[in-house]
C-alpha cells in the first residue's frame, strides 16, 4: 500500500513522510502542530501547513461556466463604446481568438455601469442583486489564462494544467484538509441540469491523487448522491442487519497486525453514517420561507440555481471542504458562451442566478460563515472586446474578471486593470495559478507542502510558481 | 516481415552518422552522471551461497536466496509458506485476475504429487485469461483509452483492435523487445502487416485535443509530439523525459536537448488510419457520407444571416443533417511516417512552441551514449525503428531493469524499485540491486520471454510465504513497508478484479475473448454529464455486460464509477502502479450499487440452485466460491445465526462486501 494513503502510520514514519512530503517551512509549522493521533480515516481533519494564517475552512467555487463577459460585468470600458464598430487601434496589440477573425470590428456594450456601496465599487446592470454584496467582493480585473478554447481553459482554471489528468482544486483541497463532516461527501460538484461542459468531468476529478479525494457529483433533484439511497425493497432496518453481518465476518477473520481491514470496517461505519445524516443535510425543505425566498428558490428562473447555492451553504455549515457550483452546461449558448448574442445570453444568464449568488452572499454573512467561507466566482475566461457575427463576443483569455468574497478576503475593492478596451490585463496581471495560490493560502495551505509524488515529480496544483495576490488578504 | 535493417548495427556505440546542416552543440556528462546506478550496464550477480542446512533447502531458487540474504543482513527471517487455499487463490488473481473454481482449488489442495506447484503455475500461464489480466496491466502503462477526451471525447471505433494486440501478445509471449519494437515501429518494419499497424496505434493512444474555429496547427502538433515522446520515457525507459521539455532535468542528468532529439524520432509521425472495409463497402461509406456533408453545407450555408427562432430551427435541422453521417467503416488506428510533413524540432524555451532555440535531429538519450555521438537527420527513414533497436539493444541498462522490476511489482505489490516509471534520483533506490541485474538478466537471457521470469518468481518461496508471520512484531518495527520481502504483502483486488470476480463467483461471467469494446447500462445523470450524450450507445446484447472489465470500453470522460470508487487509472496519463485507498463511497457502492445487488441477486440464486435448502451447505459454498475456503467455526455460527431470519440475498450481498472477498492473502 503506497504510503500517501497509508491508514495508520507510526510516529518515525510520520516523521519520515513529513520531512520527505514537505518544504522546510511547512515542516516547521507541521512539527508545531499536534501529532495526528492514529485514524484510520483518511479524511479525518488535518492541520493546515499555516494554521496562522488559515482564514478559509471552506470553498465555494460559483463557477460560470463559458466564460462570463468582463465588459458587461465588472470591467466598465468607455472608451470601447466609443469605438464601437471600428477595428481594433493598432496600438492595443493582437490577440488570438477561436472564431473571430483579423477583420472583426469592437462591440460596444449596452449595460450600464454604476457605483455601488461603501466602496463605491462598479456593477453593470446585469447584477442589480450581487451590487447589494459589493462591500464583501474583491474584482480581479486583470485576471489571464493561457488557453482560448473551452475544454483546455476550464482544465486550467480547474486543476492548473492545459491537459486532462490531473487533480483539481478540490482535491488538492481535502487531500490537504481532509473534511470535518463525516457524513457528507468532502468535496462536492453540483452540476448545471441544463448538461455537460467541454472539458467533462476529468476537470473535476482527483487525477492520480487516490480514489479517496474524488469529487461527488451531485445529480439533479431531490437524491443528489449516487448509492446513498438502499436498492428498492431493501429496509434500513434489513439493511443494517446487513452491514452488522459484514462487521461481524470480517472480525471473526481479522489479523491481529492488519491495519487496513481496521480502515474497511470503517469505513462501512462511515458509509452507514453518511446515508443515515446525510439526507436531512440535503432537504432544504427545511429551510424557513424567508431564506428559500432570499435565494430565489421557489420562483423562475432563480429556483435551479437557487437551490444549489442554498444546498452549498448547508454543505459548507455542515463541515464540507470544497463545493462547486456550476452555472451553465449543455450547448454553448445554455452556458456564458455568448457568441451568437451577448445581450440575449447575458441578460439570461445573469438573471439566473444574480439573485442566487447574492442571497448566498447574504445568508453566509448572516449566518457568520463568511469569515470561514471563500466564495470564488468566475469562469474559464472572458470574452473579445471584438464582436462576432454582429451580437456576439468570442472567447477572451488575456484578460477579464473574477471575484472573491469571504474567507479572510478585503472585499469592497477591485484590483488590476485590462487595457482601456478590455483586450489584456495590464496591470497587475494575474494568472490562474495566482488565484489557485491566493486559495490554498487563505485555507492555510502552501502551494509547495501540498504535494505528491507522481511519476518522479512532485506534482502540484500550480505549474509555475504562483503568487499570493497580496491585496486580497 | 524484416526490418529494413539499417547500416547501423544498433548499438550503443557511437555509431551515428554524422548529421548534415546546423545543429545544437552536443552536451557532455559528467562522469558521476553516467555512474548512476540504472544508467550503468547491468551486472552479472552472484547468487549468495549459504551454508546453512535449512537456509540452503529455502534458497534453491536464485531468487530466494537474494531475498534471504537482504533478510539476514536485517536480523529477518522470511514467513512459513502460505496454506494451500490461499496460494491457489493468489496464484488466480496474480495471473488471471479472476478467483479459482471451487472444483480448481480442491483439486490443489488435494494433489499429493511434489510438482503439485509448478504444474498450476504452469497451467495458469498458459491460460488465456492471463493475457486479459496481465495485458491490463500494459494498457495502465501506456494510457490506452478509446476516445480522444476533451471536449467532443469522440470514439475510436477502433481502438479495441490495439487491447487485443496486447493480449495476445502477452498470451503467446511474445519476447519484450520484439513487443517493444512492433508497438513504437510496426508500420515501417510491415507497412503491409495488419498486426503491425495495430501495434503501432501506441502512438496515438493519449487524448487528442480538437477544436472548431482557427486553427493553432503549430500549438496542436506540439502537444501530439510530447504525448508521444512522454509515453516512450516513461512506459519504456521508465524515466521521466517529460521533466527535461522545458529546461535541463531538476534531478537527473537528462537535458533539455536530450528531450527534444528524443521527441525528434517522431517528428514524421503522424496518424494514419488503414482502411479494412473491402472496396465495395467504401465506395458505399463514401457516398452516402458525401450526401450528408452535402446536406449538412447546404445548411450551414442557409443559416447565414438567419437570426431567431428562424436559426434555432435551421440549427436543428443542422444537428439531424450531421447526425445522418454513417459511422466510421473499420479501420486499423496507426500512424505513419511522412517524411515530407515531418516537423523541424526545436529545443523550446519552456516547452513553448512559439519560442523555438536550436535545431536537433534525432539521438537517444546522452548519457547513455558515448561522449559527442551524433545526431542523425530528421527525415533519416526509418526512424521509430531506430529508437526501438536502441531500447530493445540487450546492453541498454534501462529496459530489461524497468520490466523486471514491472513483473516483480504485479506479484509482489512493490517493485524492487517502488516507483516503476521513474528509475531516476527522485525514484527509489533498488530495495534488491543484484536481484533486480539477476532477473533482468534472466530476461534478456531467455529470448526477453516473459513466462519464464514469471515462473522464476512463481516457483520462489519468497512468492509462496505467508501474509502473516510469526516475527511480525520485530519484523513491522525494521520494514514495516515490507520491502524485504518477509512475508507476503496482502493487497486489495483491483478494481477490475473485483467486477470480474464477483461476476465469477455468481456464476455470470460471460468469458467471451476480445472483440469490439462493450458499453454498459450506467446511471442516466452519469451519461447527462457527456458533451454528447448519444455517445454513451448501451450495447444491445445484455450478456455482453457481463464479460470481463477488460472489454469495457475506455471512455476518458466517463468512466464507471465502480472502477473510479477502487483507484482503477484515469486513462489521461500512464499509470505504473495503482493507488489502494479505502474510503466510505466505497462501501456506498459496494452495498447500495447497482452491479453489487443484481451480483448478489444472482449469487443467492446459485447458492439455492446449488447448495439446495439448507443454509448450512449454502454459507459452505458461499465462502468457497468467494474466498476458496470454507468458512471458520465463528463465520458459520454467524452467517447461520442471520440467515435464520434474513434472505439469502442480502447474505449473498454481504460476502461480496467481505475483505475475504476484496483481499488476496
Amino acid at each position: 500500500m503506497p504510503e500517501h494513503v497509508r491508514i495508520t502510520r507510526n510516529r518515525r514514519e510520520f516523521i519520515t513522510d513529513a520531512f520527505c512530503g514537505f518544504g522546510s517551512v511547512a515542516l516547521a509549522s507541521m512539527l508545531q502542530a499536534q501529532m495526528p493521533a492514529a485514524t484510520v480515516n483518511p479524511l479525518a481533519p488535518k492541520a493546515p501547513h499555516m494554521p496562522a494564517k488559515a482564514k478559509a475552512k471552506s470553498v465555494i467555487f460559483l463557477f460560470m461556466a463559458g466564460g462570463p463577459s468582463h465588459v458587461e460585468t465588472f470591467d466598465p470600458k468607455p472608451l470601447l463604446n466609443k469605438l464601437h464598430g471600428q477595428k481594433r487601434p493598432a496600438s492595443f496589440g493582437e490577440a488570438k481568438y477561436q472564431f473571430v477573425k483579423k477583420d472583426a470590428t469592437l462591440l460596444g456594450t449596452k449595460r450600464t455601469f454604476r457605483k455601488y456601496g461603501e466602496s463605491g465599487l462598479e456593477v453593470s446592470d446585469l447584477f442589480p442583486h450581487m451590487s447589494e454584496c459589493v462591500d464583501d467582493l474583491a474584482v480581479i480585473r486583470s485576471c489571464h489564462g493561457d488557453m482560448v478554447v473551452h475544454s483546455a481553459a476550464q482544465y486550467q482554471l480547474m486543476t492548473g494544467r492545459i491537459l486532462p489528468g490531473f487533480p483539481s482544486m478540490g482535491s488538492w483541497a481535502i487531500y490537504g484538509l481532509g473534511t470535518e463532516s463525516e457524513s457528507l461527501p468532502a468535496y462536492v460538484v453540483m452540476p448545471d441540469p441544463d448538461g455537460a461542459l467541454e472539458a467533462g468531468q476529468p476537470m473535476y476529478s482527483n487525477g492520480f491523487l487516490p480514489a479517496v479525494y474524488q469529487p461527488t457529483m451531485f445529480r439533479a433533484g431531490e437524491r443528489p448522491v449516487l448509492n446513498l439511497d438502499l436498492p428498492k425493497g431493501v429496509s434500513p432496518a434489513e439493511r443494517e442487519k446487513t452491514v452488522r453481518l459484514i462487521r461481524g465476518l470480517n472480525e471473526a477473520n481479522l489479523e491481529p497486525d492488519d491495519t487496513e481491514f481496521e480502515a474497511r470496517i470503517q469505513a462501512y461505519d462511515l458509509a452507514f453514517k453518511m446515508q443515515t445524516e446525510a439526507p436531512a443535510v440535503l432537504d432544504i425543505s427545511s429551510e424557513p420561507e424567508e431564506t428559500r425566498e432570499l435565494y430565489g428558490v421557489g420562483a423562475e428562473p432563480t429556483d435551479d440555481y437557487g437551490r444549489r447555492c442554498l444546498l452549498a451553504r448547508r454543505l459548507v455549515e455542515n463541515g464540507v471542504r470544497f463545493v462547486c457550483v456550476v452555472s451553465g452546461g449543455g450547448p454553448g449558448n445554455l452556458q456564458w458562451d455568448a457568441h451568437d448574442d451577448i445581450e440575449e445570453n447575458h441578460l439570461r444568464m445573469a438573471v439566473q442566478t444574480d439573485k442566487p449568488v447574492a442571497g448566498l452572499l447574504k445568508d453566509l454573512k448572516r449566518r457568520g460563515l463568511l469569515d470561514s467561507t471563500l466564495v470564488l466566482w468566475g469562469g474559464e475566461f472572458g470574452r473579445s472586446p471584438e464582436c462576432e457575427g454582429g451580437k456576439g463576443r468570442d472567447h477572451h483569455n488575456l484578460g477579464f474578471s473574477m471575484w472573491m468574497a469571504g474567507g479572510g478576503i478585503k472585499g469592497g475593492q477591485a484590483i488590476g486593470a485590462t487595457d482601456e478596451i478590455g483586450l489584456r490585463a495590464v496591470e497587475s496581471p494575474y494568472h490562474f495559478r495566482d488565484i489557485h495560490t491566493t486559495l490554498l493560502h487563505q485555507l492555510g495551505l502552501n502551494q509547495d507542502a501540498l504535494s505528491y509524488m507522481h511519476q518522479g515529480r512532485r506534482e502540484r496544483l500550480t505549474e509555475i510558481q504562483g503568487e499570493v495576490i497580496s491585496a486580497l488578504v | 516481415m524484416l526490418a529494413p535493417r539499417s547500416i547501423l548495427p544498433g548499438l550503443l556505440a557511437a555509431s551515428f552518422l554524422l548529421a548534415s546542416g546546423e545543429v545544437a552543440p552536443l552536451e557532455t556528462y559528467k562522469p558521476q552522471e553516467r555512474n548512476y546506478w540504472a544508467f550503468k550496464p547491468r551486472s552479472k550477480p552472484l547468487v549468495p551461497a549459504f551454508t546453512n542446512p535449512a537456509d540452503r533447502a529455502w534458497t534453491e531458487n536464485p531468487v530466494d536466496a537474494f531475498v534471504l540474504e537482504r533478510l539476514h543482513k536485517e536480523g529477518l527471517r522470511p514467513a512459513p509458506e502460505a496454506d494451500r487455499p490461499t496460494l491457489i487463490r493468489r496464484l488466480y488473481f496474480d495471473l488471471t485476475g479472476l478467483p479459482p473454481s471451487t472444483a480448481e482449488v480442491d483439486a490443489f489442495v488435494n494433489d499429493a504429487a511434489p510438482d503439485a506447484w509448478p504444474r498450476l503455475v504452469e497451467r495458469l500461464l498458459g491460460s488465456p485469461r492471463y493475457g486479459e489480466k496481465w495485458g491490463r496491466h500494459w494498457l495502465d502503462l501506456v494510457r490506452f483509452a478509446e476516445s480522444d477526451g476533451f471536449e467532443y471525447d469522440n470514439h475510436r471505433s477502433d481502438a479495441w483492435r490495439y487491447r487485443d494486440y496486447v493480449i495476445r501478445s502477452f498470451n503467446e509471449d511474445k519476447p519484450y523487445d520484439r513487443f517493444v519494437t512492433e508497438q513504437l515501429a510496426g508500420d515501417e518494419i510491415a507497412p503491409g502487416d495488419e498486426e503491425m499497424r495495430v501495434a503501432s496505434g501506441l502512438q496515438r493512444l493519449g487524448p487528442l485535443r480538437l477544436n472548431a474555429g482557427n486553427q493553432e496547427v503549430a500549438s496542436s502538433r506540439s502537444e501530439v509530439l510530447i504525448e508521444m515522446t512522454n509515453v516512450v520515457g516513461a512506459a519504456f525507459l521508465g524515466v521521466t523525459v517529460g521533466c527535461a521539455r522545458c529546461h535541463d532535468h531538476k534531478f537527473d542528468p537528462i537535458r533539455h536537448s536530450d528531450y527534444y532529439r528524443l521527441q525528434a524520432y517522431f517528428a514524421a509521425t503522424h496518424a494514419d488510419n488503414v482502411p479494412v472495409a473491402s472496396a465495395s463497402e467504401q465506395a458505399s461509406w463514401t457516398a452516402k457520407a458525401a450526401d450528408a456533408k452535402a446536406e449538412v453545407e447546404t445548411i450551414r450555408r442557409a443559416m447565414k444571416g438567419l437570426e431567431g427562432d428562424a436559426r434555432k430551427q435551421m440549427a436543428k435541422k443542422l444537428r439531424a443533417a450531421q447526425e445522418k453521417m454513417p459511422p466510421p467503416l473499420p479501420a486499423l488506428f496507426s500512424v505513419r511516417d511522412d517524411y515530407s510533413r515531418a516537423t523541424p524540432i526545436h529545443i523550446l524555451a519552456r516547452g513553448d512552441y512559439r519560442d523555438q532555440g536550436a535545431a536537433v535531429g534525432m539521438r537517444p538519450l546522452g548519457v547513455l551514449l558515448p561522449e559527442g555521438t551524433p545526431e542523425r537527420p530528421i527525415g533519416t527513414e526509418y526512424p521509430r525503428a531506430e529508437l526501438a533497436r536502441w531500447i530493445t539493444d540487450p546492453e541498454n541498462p534501462l529496459t530489461a531493469r524497468v520490466m523486471a522490476n514491472r513483473v516483480w511489482l504485479h506479484h509482489f505489490g512493490r517493485g524492487i524499485v517502488d516507483t516503476p516509471n521513474d528509475f531516476g534520483r527522485m525514484g527509489g533506490r533498488p530495495s534488491h540491486p543484484e536481484l533486480l541485474d539477476y532477473l533482468a538478466n534472466w530476461l534478456v537471457d531467455g529470448g526477453w520471454r516473459l513466462k519464464p521470469l514469471h515462473r522464476l518468481i512463481l516457483l520462489s518461496n519468497a512468492y509462496r510465504q505467508a501474509s502473516t508471520s510469526p516475527l511480525v512484531a520485530a519484523a513491522m518495527e525494521k520494514d514495516p513497508n515490507n520491502k524485504l520481502v518477509w512475508r507476503y504483502s496482502r493487497r486489495r483486488l483491483e478494481a477490475e478484479e473485483i467486477r470480474d470476480a464477483a461476476l465469477a463467483v455468481s456464476g455470470r461471467l460471460n468469458t467471451k475473448l476480445g472483440g469490439p469494446s462493450v458499453i454498459v447500462p450506467v446511471d442516466q445523470e452519469l451519461v447527462n454529464l457527456l458533451y454528447k450524450p448519444s455517445q454513451w450507445a448501451v450495447t444491445p446484447a445484455a450478456e455482453e455486460h457481463d464479460r470481463r472489465s477488460v472489454y469495457l470500453i475506455a471512455k476518458r470522460n466517463l468512466r464507471l464509477p465502480f472502477m473510479e470508487v477502487f483507484d482503477a487509472p484515469d486513462l489521461q496519463l500512464s499509470c505504473a502502479r495503482r493507488e489502494s485507498s479505502t474510503h466510505a463511497p466505497q462501501a456506498l457502492e459496494l452495498l447500495n450499487g447497482g452491479f453489487t445487488n443484481q451480483m448478489a441477486d444472482a449469487l443467492a440464486e446459485r447458492l439455492h440452485k446449488e447448495a439446495g435448502d439448507d443454509a448450512a451447505a449454502q454459507v459452505d459454498l458461499a465462502y468457497r466460491l468467494a474466498a476458496s475456503r470454507p468458512p471458520n467455526a465463528r463465520e458459520k455460527e454467524l452467517a447461520l445465526e442471520f440467515l435464520a431470519a434474513q434472505p439469502l440475498r442480502e447474505f449473498a450481498l454481504a460476502v461480496l462486501n467481505l475483505n475475504a472477498f476484496l483481499y488476496v492473502n
